[in-house]
């Protein structure tokens, strides 16, 4: 029992087997290859199609007859092999085509050698494909791979993901580069597949070679005898001469093509090896603990997991990255199996998914710093008027020894072992009190998503200030248990100080001071140092060098004192005074006052 | 060298010939022109034929017109252009020299021997 198909041929109706119908498809497939567009593909089919459905009209004799494998053999038989289509254009052509273009190789593809392959075939494939002995490719991959610390192993697997298997004798003949022709593919399917990949180039080439030459004594015979029209030779040449043109433009296309390609895919592929490199570092580190990743971790207040983040950011980077390789190869090698419909969505909803998942991640880390909060202590002390305090940080040897404020962290251990997140961001600020006890009030501030978890944060700082005679002892540090997280913890510590006393602030606070004086803020780091006496709202220094530079005296030189700016040389002088300003040189004088503006030049 | 490609190349250079000559006196269908071509052993399988008909077409040496057939699809008649005809009188008289030239080489030859 046998399954039958309805085929319209050439606007006849046949019943016929499954099977002949399939013999028949693949027999007309053959010979629809055979022929290039250029030649009326569609008009030579269309013609055959209908000579073959007059033949099988002959057969059927009534409308129930089926047409079966019998009828399409006989057709066949008849209609003849595929190879028997073959025109053989040499034969044909007016002119013998410009040389060049008969010596470029038969184009090659590029298809993986499971023939002769150790792994998936790749390199051999790819000698085929540049012509190279495999060895060395195999050499050259191995390098790669050493080298790159195993990474090229993807590229490999991308390779033999993408490149097809050489499977039909014709795309292996494609791969080595032999002409694709009947008689190639018979020779190579006689000559048997188990040594066929070493011998097939040589029959092949000897085959085409007696092919060819005898192609060629025919041709030369029919151009003596035949085509002596000057006129269409000079139609030909000229057609050859723009073919040529046509022929070399579209080679330069190609080579900046694949010189883009070439660009692409090496693009694409050290992106990934990279990607891949860092993700695989920061996976093992998340579990190995490797001590400078903490600080990722304690940065990472919103508490997302650090693999899902480094997972997410791999597919954002990557898949564009993938594509572009993809791309390139694809630009290189012109019949790479495609990735597949469900494979490039299901990439492009992997992407699309990582770019929601690290928005979400940043609105959660952000919403951390959405509250700032602080907290305070106050303490009092007495301070004797004409007393002299001393303001002096004092650092811990676990934190380092730099008296620098810095708003970044570190991670450290504290004297009990415990993990702590440790910073400098310690400010000093300076005010000024008509009060007779001076205060110190620390004032600690975190972020944090809501009211309360800012508090939290900010009770949890840790800070210490030691008070002794006359003496202030700040820490250079803030500390906070590692758990709590790094979140813009600060400190700012504020000396109320009785008007009347000094201060002196030592060179170390230089850092943590504020840069300048502002109203609440009396001292500025250009003020350490120094011995300050506190007034109301301001401080005065008891030991700065009055502010007159006078150089070189009244002779040559700079002066700036009350009186304003003099500057001299020779027998030039500038003079900036509230008088106004006096330019004097010996041809030219500018005076600006009271008067208006006067200027004399004495021309020799 | 295979016996068999020369004898294919042979023929196939002659076929284009053979084709106008069919066509020559009056207009015919493919399976006419195979006919006598097979009769004459010029043509093994009818494959062969149909690129070269579509050839002769593009150059414009022959043309077609369809025609109703009542036992199948309906038929392409070929028919010869007028260049066609100019092209078949040139080719005929290559054909007679290439003849004469072919006969005295093998004569030539086989009187030597």
């Amino acid at each position: 029992m046998n399954k039958t198909v309805n085929i319209n041929l050439a606007g006849i109706f046949f019943h016929i087997d499954e099977d002949a119908y399939q013999k028949l498809q693949r027999y007309l497939e053959a010979i629809k290859r055979s022929f290039t567009d250029s030649q009326g593909r569609s008009e030579i089919i269309s013609d055959i199609e209908a000579r073959i459905a007059e033949l099988f009209s002959e057969r059927v004799k009534h409308d129930k007859q089926v047409i079966g494998n019998k009828e399409v053999d006989e057709v066949i038989s008849i209609m003849g092999q595929p190879e028997d289509y073959l025109v053989d254009d040499e034969i044909f052509e007016d002119e013998p085509q410009p040389a060049p273009k008969r010596k470029t190789s038969p184009s090659k593809k590029l298809f993986r050698d499971t023939d002769n392959s150790y792994i998936g075939g790749v390199a051999s494939g790819l000698g085929h494909y540049l012509g190279i002995d495999s060895v060395w490719i195999r050499l050259i991959w191995l390098l790669l791979v050493i080298g790159s610390g195993g990474t090229f192993i993807l590229i490999y697997v991308l390779f033999w993901i993408l490149v097809p298997e050489a499977r039909t004798t014709a795309e292996k003949l494609t791969m080595t580069g032999e002409p694709v022709n009947i008689s190639n593919i018979e020779k190579k399917i006689k000559d048997g597949f188990d040594t066929v990949s070493d011998t097939v180039s040589d029959v092949a080439k000897n085959v085409t070679d007696s092919f060819s030459g005898a192609a060629k004594n025919v041709s030369n015979a029919a151009k003596n005898v035949d085509f002596k029209k000057q006129s269409s030779n000079i139609k030909s040449s000229s057609k050859t001469f723009f073919d040529t043109i046509g022929d070399l433009i579209m080679l330069l296309f190609t080579v900046f093509a694949k010189f883009i390609g070439v660009i692409l895919m090496i693009t694409g592929a050290i992106a990934l090896i990279a990607l891949i490199v860092g993700l695989f570092s920061l996976g093992v580190t998340n579990i190995v603990h490797i001590p400078g990743l903490d600080l990722v971790d304690i940065a990472n207040v919103g508490n997302t997991p650090i693999w899902l983040v480094s997972l997410l950011t791999f597919f954002l980077v990557g898949i564009p990255f993938f594509f572009l390789f993809y791309l390139g190869l694809k630009i290189l090698v012109n019949n790479l199996k495609s990735i597949g419909n469900i494979a490039k969505f299901t990439l492009l909803g992997v992407w699309i998914l990582s770019i929601i998942g690290l928005v979400i991640v940043g609105i959660r880390q952000a919403s951390e710093h959405a509250f700032n909060e602080h907290v305070v202590e106050k303490q009092e002390f007495y301070m004797a008027p004409a007393d002299t305090l001393k303001i002096k940080m004092v650092n811990n040897d676990s934190y380092g020894s730099s008296y620098r404020n810095n708003s970044s962290f570190k991670f450290a251990r504290n004297e009990n072992g415990e993990r702590v997140i440790f910073s400098s961001d310690i400010k000093i600020i300076v005010k000024s009190t008509t009060d007779s006890l001076a205060t110190i009030s620390i004032e600690k501030s975190a972020d944090g998503s809501d009211y309360s978890s800012a508090i939290e944060r900010a009770k949890n700082i840790r800070y210490n200030y030691a008070f002794k005679t006359n003496e202030i002892l700040l820490d250079n540090y803030l500390t906070t248990e590692a758990k709590n997280k790094f979140s813009d913890q600060e400190v700012a510590v504020i000396l109320y100080l009785p008007e009347g006393i000094i201060a002196n602030f030592n060179h170390n606070t230089r850092s943590f001071l504020n840069y300048r004086t502002y109203n609440g803020n009396i001292v500025s780091s250009s003020d350490s140092d120094h011995f300050l006496k506190i007034i109301e709202d301001d401080v005065e220094c008891l030991d700065c060098p009055e502010i007159d530079v006078s150089i070189e005296g009244e002779k040559d030189g700079i002066k700036i004192n009350n009186d304003g700016i003099e500057v001299k040389v020779d027998s030039s002088s500038l003079k900036i005074n509230n008088k106004g300003l006096k330019a004097t040189s010996p041809e030219v004088k500018v005076n600006i006052d009271n008067n208006g503006i006067n200027i004399k030049s004495d021309t020799k | 060298m295979k016996i068999e490609n020369t004898k294919a190349q042979m023929r196939k250079g002659v076929l284009e010939y053979c084709i106008l000559s069919v066509l020559k006196d009056e207009d015919a269908y493919v399976a006419e022109i195979l006919d006598t071509l097979k009769d004459a052993k010029l043509l093994v399988v009818e494959g062969t034929i149909y690129p070269l008909l579509t050839r002769l077409k593009n150059a414009g040496l022959l043309n077609y017109r369809w025609e109703e057939s009542t036992s199948g699809p309906p038929r392409k008649y070929y028919g010869l252009t007028e260049t066609g005809k100019l092209f078949l009188n040139e080719l005929n008289t290559t054909w007679s020299e290439l003849q004469n030239a072919v006969n005295l080489v093998t004569r030539k030859k086989s009187t030597k021997k």
